[in-house]
């Protein structure tokens, strides 16, 4: 990433914010900072360690015009969040807190969730997950965290609401507890979300998640996704027949999509 | 592996002569290319890389009076007016004495296009076909300028961006496909400022894209923006709606409607813009779509080269746009070509067809050279890449 | 305390308990140089803290919508922006037992004067809010829906944060 955007970035948010990336996207630059914005005593974790926060920045895009380039940023960063907490007040959904929302500055603090898996086996992405359990695929861990994976979209889709850009490193597990091997499945980066009624919307949200576990897990794909797709269908079905006849309109069109392929099936 | 020499040059030659006819539009294009057998394309992916000698690219526009658009039957005929001359005047140029003993193969456009300009063309090159016993290739004519500005530009493997006047689309290659990563959700790009173009009434010659550059270029005030919606969905974006929006300011400019305030102060009823000023903010908003999702696509597929084709990527301002993108990203690169090779050209259907050719791929019965108006590019086996 | 992304603000915030005083510090809001709270308003240290956040945000792109940073802070705490109904809702009653008193001083150091309120001092932290803030009147004035069950305070808090980062956006 050009030097130039941690400079920004740096001069607006103060040197006493320290700051670290850990990715960087086509739209926003995504730092940790063990700074909160606000609260003047530091948060702990259940260990005791301190609390880490996310900054999601939206960096001006010099190529367009600063007038357009203002008007996105601040529609985004503010779509983002408005996003972020209409799902929150829905029950059972689970998605990062939001800390702070600067639209001025395209600048969105979030909480920090997750944490690195052992045997370096990296961050705990579904991702990264389903590769730590390579060598015992189908064990009872894997199975129950992906059947809530399918009930957080299920969650999701059933409010309406789509993600947009739903890839296996976009769903990330925090443990419930420290001491249970429970994992607690979050949905976070709603960049491209929206609010959405259309089935063929919430197809595609699902065709693609499909496509990243292929491309990931082809193996075991097959056992994968159908969890999912349980756990999907848990939240319909317990709606009664209004819910049931939903989830044959949103599996049709899922199987429709799949028919006749996402035209974008690149993934990851 | 890729073994670009499947298919031997005719005659013992140690290299290839491809002749490309284009016809899918309003150009009518032919060009002929010569090309080296050299051992180094018996393996790995060097499709980018052929020594490509360009031998003529002739081209012939129909261009329409300003405020019109070309009609398919009208731009057929023209074709069809044209498409001897303009053969002749390609194997001329080329020193092409007897094209049944000199030529390996004739490219075709066989689509995506507008469906009679495109048979015209087609019945042109099957005829050849015929009189000189030289085999057909039907080309995709997207997959002909990602080919063309991949050897110019020796751009190995980039983020295509694809914007002419019948398509948009935002393409990068995976797995022996050109896959469309992002593509307009309604009309073209160039179909877009061609329309508006027809608004104005600005000249249709070189092409209305080039007039409204120009404009764009006069404009005096850059500073304020006339808003117009950005309608970026996901990779995929819609232009319809802008282009019928400005369409009525245009319109309601050119009739000095006074009741629009935002054409028109409201004391003085004196305009408060001016025609440089609603092309210059269409760019603006337009091309920062495009950058957009090409963006979008480059961190998707970790990407750090873009390759711009087709007729509106000779738009200085879009390319300017890109660089600026690319120069942000890490390593970033643009490529672009100039308007001989951006604009619809004989060369670029001559350079995918000969790859295609040179994998063993050509027609074997006359029934496989129907034009399709609808041709996805992701359709195409690239069997020329790794 | 201080904000780190605003270094040149010092913000001072005092809890009271059994405040006798609350009529006469009402009658003169207008003149005092602080923001005084209604503590029942006020579930955790976060609701508060995220309104001065917004209030010093907003003032450093200068688009305060009040005169002062301290009325201000009123405004950012009320999840609609009428400012009127903001010091009715959060401001301090004739009533009230319990205030908050914010002051943000912008490059100088003072100090809440301790007479001012006639009360017990306790400490600003989020035990001491929670035993004694009004669940059902935050939820109202929020208007959160009844399909939103806040279990915890941290819930609740958390639904206060968003709504005060996104009020007039």
């Amino acid at each position: 990433m050009s030097q130039e955007i941690v400079d920004t970035v740096t001069k607006y948010l103060t040197p006493n914010i320290p700051i670290k990336q850990i990715s960087q996207g086509a739209e926003a630059v995504v730092f940790t900072s063990s700074a909160h914005p606000y609260l003047p005593t530091p948060e702990h974790d259940a260990d005791g360690k301190p609390l880490q926060y996310i900054i999601k920045y939206r960096p001006p895009k010099k190529y367009r015009h600063p007038i357009i380039d203002r008007q996105l940023t601040k529609h985004r960063t503010l779509s983002e969040a408005r996003l972020l907490s209409k799902l929150f007040l829905i029950g059972g959904i689970n998605v990062p807190k939001l800390i702070a929302t600067d639209p001025y500055n395209g600048c969105l603090w979030l909480e920090f969730l997750g944490e690195d898996l052992p045997n370096n086996s990296g961050f705990s992405n579904l991702k990264n997950f389903l590769w730590a359990n390579v060598n015992d695929p189908y064990n009872d861990v894997v199975k129950s965290t992906l059947i809530k994976v399918g009930e957080q979209i299920g969650l999701l889709h059933f409010n309406d609401f789509c993600h947009g850009d739903l890839t296996s490193s976009n769903i990330v597990l925090a443990r419930d507890d420290t001491q249970s091997n429970d994992w607690k499945v979050f949905l976070i980066d709603f960049g491209l979300g929206s609010m959405s009624k259309l089935v063929e919307d919430k197809g595609v949200d699902l065709y693609v998640l499909e496509r990243a576990i292929i491309s990931t897990h082809s193996a075991f794909s097959d056992k994968y996704n159908e969890w999912i797709i349980e756990g999907f269908s848990n939240v319909y079905n317990k709606h009664g027949k209004g819910g049931e006849t939903k989830l044959k309109e949103v599996l049709k069109r899922f199987s429709d999509v799949r028919m006749r392929g996402r035209k974008r099936t690149m993934i990851g | 592996m890729v073994n670009l020499n499947t298919v031997p040059p005719r005659n013992n030659r140690d290299y290839y002569i491809a002749i490309g006819l284009e016809g899918s539009a309003n150009k009518l294009g032919v060009g002929v290319i010569k090309c080296s057998r050299s051992a180094h394309m018996a393996s790995g992916d060097n499709s980018h890389n052929c020594d490509v000698e360009i031998l003529s690219n002739i081209r012939n526009t129909y261009v329409t009076p300003p405020g019109e658009g070309f009609l398919p039957r009208d731009t057929a005929r023209h074709h069809r007016n044209w498409c001897v001359r303009i053969i002749k005047q390609a194997l001329e140029e080329a020193e092409i004495k007897n094209p049944h003993l000199d030529i390996d193969v004739i490219c075709f456009t066989r689509g995506p296009g507008m469906g009679a300009p495109l048979h015209s063309v087609a019945i042109a090159a099957r005829t050849c076909s015929l009189l000189w016993d030289v085999p057909l290739v039907g080309v995709n004519h997207c997959v002909g300028h990602i080919e063309m500005g991949r050897e110019i530009t020796k751009a190995e493997n980039p983020v295509v961006l694809y914007v002419s006047g019948g398509n948009t689309q935002v393409i990068a290659y995976s797995e022996n496909r050109y896959r469309i990563f992002g593509e307009t959700l309604d009309v073209a790009i160039g179909n877009c400022l061609d329309r508006f173009a027809r608004t104005l009434k600005i000249p249709n010659a070189p092409s209305p894209g080039y007039n409204i550059e120009q404009l764009a270029k006069n404009c005096k005030n850059k500073d304020s923006l006339i808003e117009l919606s950005y309608t970026v969905k996901g990779m995929d974006l819609s232009m319809s709606g802008i282009l019928a929006y400005i369409d009525t300011l245009a319109k309601d400019l050119f009739r000095g409607n006074k009741k629009n305030r935002l054409l028109f102060d409201k004391e003085t009823g004196e305009p408060k813009v001016t025609v440089e000023d609603l092309c210059y903010s269409l760019q603006e908003n337009l091309f920062a779509m495009l950058v957009e999702i090409t963006e979008r696509a480059m961190a998707h597929v970790n990407a750090t080269q873009v390759l711009i084709v087709g007729g509106v990527g000779s738009n200085t301002r879009l390319q300017e746009m890109m660089g600026q993108m690319c120069k942000d990203r890490a390593n970033g690169k643009v490529h672009a070509t100039d308007e001989r090779f951006c604009i619809d050209n004989g060369v670029m259907i001559a350079q995918a067809g000969l790859l295609q050719y040179r994998m063993g791929d050509y027609v074997k019965d006359l029934s496989e050279t129907v034009v399709t108006q609808k041709f996805r590019t992701d359709e195409v086996y690239v069997s020329w890449r790794e | 305390m201080i904000l780190p992304q605003f270094p040149d603000y010092e913000i001072n915030v005092s809890l009271y308990e059994n405040v006798q005083n609350a009529a006469d510090i009402q009658s003169r809001v207008a003149e005092l140089p602080y923001a005084f709270i209604d503590a029942n308003m006020i579930c955790s240290v976060e609701q508060l803290t995220a309104a001065i956040y917004r209030t010093l945000m907003e003032s450093t792109y200068n688009r305060l919508r009040t005169k002062t940073l301290h009325s201000e802070v009123l405004l950012a705490l009320s999840p609609t922006s009428n400012i009127g109904e903001a010091f009715k809702k959060f401001g301090v009653k004739s009533t009230s037992e319990r205030l908050i008193v914010v002051q943000i001083n912008e490059n100088g150091s003072q100090k809440i004067d301790d007479s001012l309120v006639q009360g017990d001092s306790v400490e600003f932290k989020d035990e001491n809010l929670q035993s004694y803030c009004d669940v059902d009147a935050i939820r109202k004035v929020y208007k959160l829906d009844k399909s939103f069950q806040s279990n915890n305070t941290s819930d609740l808090s958390r639904a206060l944060v968003d709504a005060i980062q996104l009020r007039g956006l």
